[in-house]
């Protein structure tokens, strides 16, 4: 789990709720890769989700205070950010601008298709086969198969019933196979 | 177990997610199918080929910019975004409140006569004070005075004595024409609230105030006399209880916009004064009734020379303002009581 076990460390959760501002700071810089991750791979836009990462982190340091630590502080913020991202998905101005070339833009660097075309066209084919799943099942795999979550972990982030889960995970690997079946041996 | 059954749960039998009972079942239906191993196969190299995927990086001053975004605001700042920002939905929402509230005042406004009477910041006295200077007033319209005969001057001046000088719906008489049977002017100004008695007076009068008061009262009960009116009444008695009824028309249809009085020490030549002063400011008398102790002129004068006319009223005599509107019309309705 990375860096999740020295962000739950007692002390640090003390520092964090007493509202200390290196503490915070301490933890946008051990999961700000993994949040803006998350957020690029499901928005598809490196501003959109640098925008949404954010808005993740300015909520967890609001809620911080009444952060009761039953869950991982990564499946916290983990949880934060996919709701932001899955109601953002669903808002009719998104939709809109997804149907543009925006939904296909390189995911680390907000390239556009031409260059990505460049870097490899298995890497490009895979972000697009991960683009194009829809959005219950991107965020499964985004964070089963990308962030290396277990399925109970992302059945608390997502707040689903494991069985949800497994299905979902089956589909979206499903919908892959046959998109990257060219790519496969 | 299916080869349906299976392919749902190679997904999970690749994540080692099954429970040990199902991934027995699950590996036993493999060992003897050769297609769900060559699904499993591709679905491993699907995974496999995700698993590659660079993981993402946040921009270079990602920290920098949410720590500093973290950081607690001024509270005018604070106070202001909440009440701002988002611009695009706040701004068009506030300015639709603003008016909504401003359309709901003018509604309101229009819907209430009492707001309405303040606006217009007219004294509340104004309409109590006109009547109290006319008493029951018996001011009707007239002519211009030099429209006015002599033989019909005569004739107003021989009714106003036959019935006392308050037969009502008589003007009186034109200033221009001989008094003889006018009062002795007093020999010093009498304030209205002077209680002593005029040497004239048949009968000691009543204080100013009581006696208005009286005459209130008197018109009070005429008002009630009309409603009392019965069909039968003859047509003398009933053109007297249709006169105070115009009369009243007409005050309320037209009160003054100032009211003042004046003590003069000749009345007679202060009514022909005035007479002069308002023709000579572009005016006109609109009425006029004479009585024991005071004259009540009602005239008309052009605003643009109102300054000049109160300069004239100075020099007729000591004069106060009873009451003034503070927004003048283009005519000004003046009623002046002269004693």
């Amino acid at each position: 789990m990375r860096e999740a076990e020295a962000g739950d460390a007692p002390r640090f959760l003390d520092r964090l709720r007493a509202g200390e501002t290196a503490a915070f700071e301490e933890l946008v810089i051990t999961y700000q890769h993994r949040v803006f991750g998350v957020a690029v791979r499901m928005l598809g836009n490196a501003a959109e989700a640098q925008e949404v990462a954010q808005e993740a982190f300015l909520r967890a340091h609001r809620g911080l205070a009444e952060f009761r630590g039953d869950a991982k502080l990564s499946t916290w913020l983990y949880a934060i950010t996919s709701r932001l991202c899955l109601n953002r998905l669903a808002t009719a101005e998104r939709r809109h601008h997804r149907q543009g070339e925006e939904a296909l833009v390189r995911l680390a660097g907000g390239e556009r298709p031409d260059a990505a075309a460049e870097r490899g066209e298995l890497e490009a084919a895979l972000h697009r086969a991960i683009a194009e799943l829809p959005e219950e099942r991107r965020i499964v795999v985004v964070l089963r198969d990308l962030e290396g979550l277990a399925y109970e972990e992302i059945a608390e982030v997502l707040d689903l019933e494991l069985g949800t889960v497994r299905s979902r995970l089956h589909r979206a690997r499903a919908d892959l196979k046959d998109k990257l079946e060219r790519f496969l041996p | 177990m299916t080869c349906h059954d299976t392919r749902e749960s190679l997904s999970a039998f690749l994540d080692e997610a099954l429970a040990p009972e199902e991934r027995r079942e699950v590996a036993a239906h493999l060992e003897s199918c050769a297609d769900c191993r060559r699904e499993l196969a591709r679905l491993e190299q699907t995974v496999a080929l995700l698993r590659r995927v660079e993981p993402a990086r946040a921009p270079v001053g990602f920290v920098d910019r949410v720590t500093e975004a973290a950081r607690p605001r001024p509270w005018y700042r604070r106070a202001a975004g909440a009440i701002f920002v988002p611009f695009a939905v706040k701004l068009p929402a506030e300015a639709t409140a603003l008016v909504m509230v401003a359309l709901l005042a003018v509604y309101v406004f229009e819907r209430t006569p009492v707001l309405q009477e303040s606006a217009r910041q007219e004294p509340p006295a104004l309409e109590t004070m006109h009547e109290k200077v006319a008493g029951p007033a018996r001011v009707e319209p007239s002519p211009p005075r030099s429209a006015e005969s002599p033989a019909i001057a005569r004739k107003r001046e021989q009714d106003r004595r036959d019935t006392g000088g308050t037969a009502p719906g008589l003007a009186p008489p034109a200033p221009a024409s001989p008094k003889p049977d006018a009062a002795p002017a007093p020999p010093l100004p009498t304030p209205r609230s002077e209680t002593t008695p005029a040497p004239s007076a048949p009968a000691p009068p009543a204080p100013a105030g009581a006696r208005v008061g009286g005459e209130l009262a008197k018109e009070a009960e005429s008002r009630r006399a009309e409603n009392r009116q019965p069909p039968t009444e003859s047509s003398a008695d009933a053109a007297r209880g249709a006169a105070p009824a115009s009369r009243l028309a007409a005050k309320r249809a037209a009160p003054g916009d100032v009211v003042a009085g004046i003590t003069v020490r000749d009345r007679d030549a202060a009514e022909r004064d005035l007479s002069d002063l308002v023709a000579r400011v572009g005016g006109r008398e609109t009425g006029r009734r004479r009585e024991e102790e005071a004259t009540v002129v009602e005239a008309i004068v052009p605003q643009a020379r109102y300054a000049e006319f109160t300069q004239g009223l100075a020099r007729l005599g000591a004069w106060r303002v009873e009451a003034e509107r503070p927004d003048l019309p283009a005519q000004v309705r003046v009623i002046l009581r002269l004693q």
